[in-house]
């Protein structure tokens, strides 16, 4: 219902214009800094980061392509073809959500970490021109639900996967692992290094400094991005959690920079 | 909506005789002591850390990316915590939980502060659910700074006592 909302109050050729406005991990603090503004990324970091029960399993392409063996468009009547049915190409409906599609199926990708992010701002923008709610406006009610949901999943996808920390996250919920923390860190290494970064940031004489942090902290995330693409590979979760960890407080430092610049 | 903001600026500030600055940044829904520790935080600072009467216990919520240090000064001979000082980088929940924290610790028994419950934290702020973590945080930095200096004063003394307590801390 909010990402209706949200969708209605953009035009479709301004989205087509623009990326969908990319807060970053602003769900790991949303709780934290909660006076963000309420944007379009960070309700729909709540569907999928803030359900706890989210059903891992709905994720499997097996069973999505089980359930799309006779799946017909709930307008024309037409066969769907193959699992990935979010648009009837005949009478060009909008059809309605489904979970089990993950968002690397919608984006016709292999479920891998290391994927060309630079490709996937075309196919977004190739969605949005079949699932946009603006181009069902005369259509009935239950089509401008359909697209609501549908083009609302696909900003979700585009902007997990197009973010590296976010695509680690997702990834593993895919495998079933719940990266939801709720236990305490006590790595004195990791978080004196923090402590001391925190401080810095905080002590930032001037932009210059904040900058070469900033370029610090790219350094430390490309690094622990891919060794969390080794320790995924290798299915080694405990590793590949370590490295989304990392991630995350250098991510975070970011944020705190760019609040600053 | 604006109305509404500039009401509630008005409202404060008629009501109260002065503006504080992050009173229109938090939400509504904080409780007005999360704003007060928030805004003027108690014991922000940092003691000597390889002062042998001071324990620090450093801790962090992975999902959220905080970190928190608190530091207590331990009287050696009467087990009292005589100063404590606490750094947060966090959100405000945080910084008013360990800012509590740091209060209620001072002037307390070491065996009387790790009985602290995040629960008792986050009543007293009215954390809502979904911040409950962060008093979570205060708690274990609590018990992490007494578990550091228990450390330091097994290893000091070099008792048969304390020092396999120590290792297995350790461990």
């Amino acid at each position: 219902m909010w990402k209706s909302k949200v969708w209605n109050l953009t035009l479709l050729s301004t989205i087509l214009r623009r990326r969908p406005t990319l807060l970053s991990i602003s769900h790991f603090q949303s709780n934290s800094t909660s006076h963000f503004p309420p944007t379009i990324s960070r309700t729909s970091y709540f569907d999928f980061l803030g359900n706890p029960n989210f059903p891992g399993k709905t994720f499997c392409s097996e069973s999505a392509e089980k359930s799309h063996v006779h799946v017909r468009c709930w307008s024309c009547g037409n066969v769907a073809n193959g699992s990935l049915f979010l648009f009837c190409d005949s009478c060009r409906s909008i059809q309605p959500l489904d979970q089990s599609v993950d968002y690397f199926q919608i984006f016709g990708l292999e479920r891998k970490y290391d994927i060309g992010v630079e490709n996937l701002e075309g196919k977004y923008k190739d969605w949005q021109k079949k699932l946009h709610p603006d181009l069902v406006h005369s259509k009935s009610e239950k089509e401008r639900g359909f697209a609501a949901e549908q083009s609302a999943r696909v900003i979700d996808a585009y902007c997990t996967l197009s973010k590296p920390l976010l695509r680690a996250i997702y990834i593993m919920r895919l495998e079933g692992v719940d990266v939801d923390e709720e236990e305490t860190l006590s790595d004195p290494e990791l978080l004196s290094e923090i402590l001391e970064i925190r401080e810095a940031v905080e002590e930032a004489a001037d932009s210059q400094e904040l900058n070469q942090i900033q370029s610090q902290m790219q350094e430390k995330l490309d690094h622990w991005s891919s060794s969390f693409a080794n320790a995924f590979q290798c299915r080694k979760f405990e590793e590949a959690l370590n490295s989304i960890r990392r991630m995350t407080y250098y991510h975070r430092v970011n944020e705190e920079i760019v609040k600053k610049l | 909506m604006l109305r509404l903001v500039s009401k509630k600026v008005l409202g404060l500030a008629s009501q109260e005789g002065l503006v504080s600055r992050p009173v229109q940044v938090l939400p509504r829904m904080y409780h007005e002591r999360v704003i007060d520790h928030y805004d003027k935080p108690r014991n922000v600072g940092s003691l000597d850390k390889n002062d042998p009467t001071v324990g620090t216990g450093l801790v962090g919520a992975p999902a959220c990316g905080d970190v928190m240090k608190l530091q207590i000064k331990v009287d050696e001979v009467t087990g009292k915590i005589v100063d404590a000082r606490f750094k947060t980088f966090g959100c405000g929940s945080a910084i008013a939980s360990s800012s509590v924290a740091s209060e209620w610790v001072k002037g307390k028994q070491l065996e009387e502060v790790v009985t602290i419950k995040n629960t008792e934290i986050a009543k007293y702020l009215s954390l809502p659910p979904v911040k409950l973590h962060c008093s979570m945080l205060a708690e274990d930095a609590i018990k992490a700074a007494v578990k550091d200096y228990e450390a330091k004063r097994a290893k000091s003394n070099g008792s048969a006592t304390a020092a396999p307590a120590a290792k297995a801390a350790e461990a």
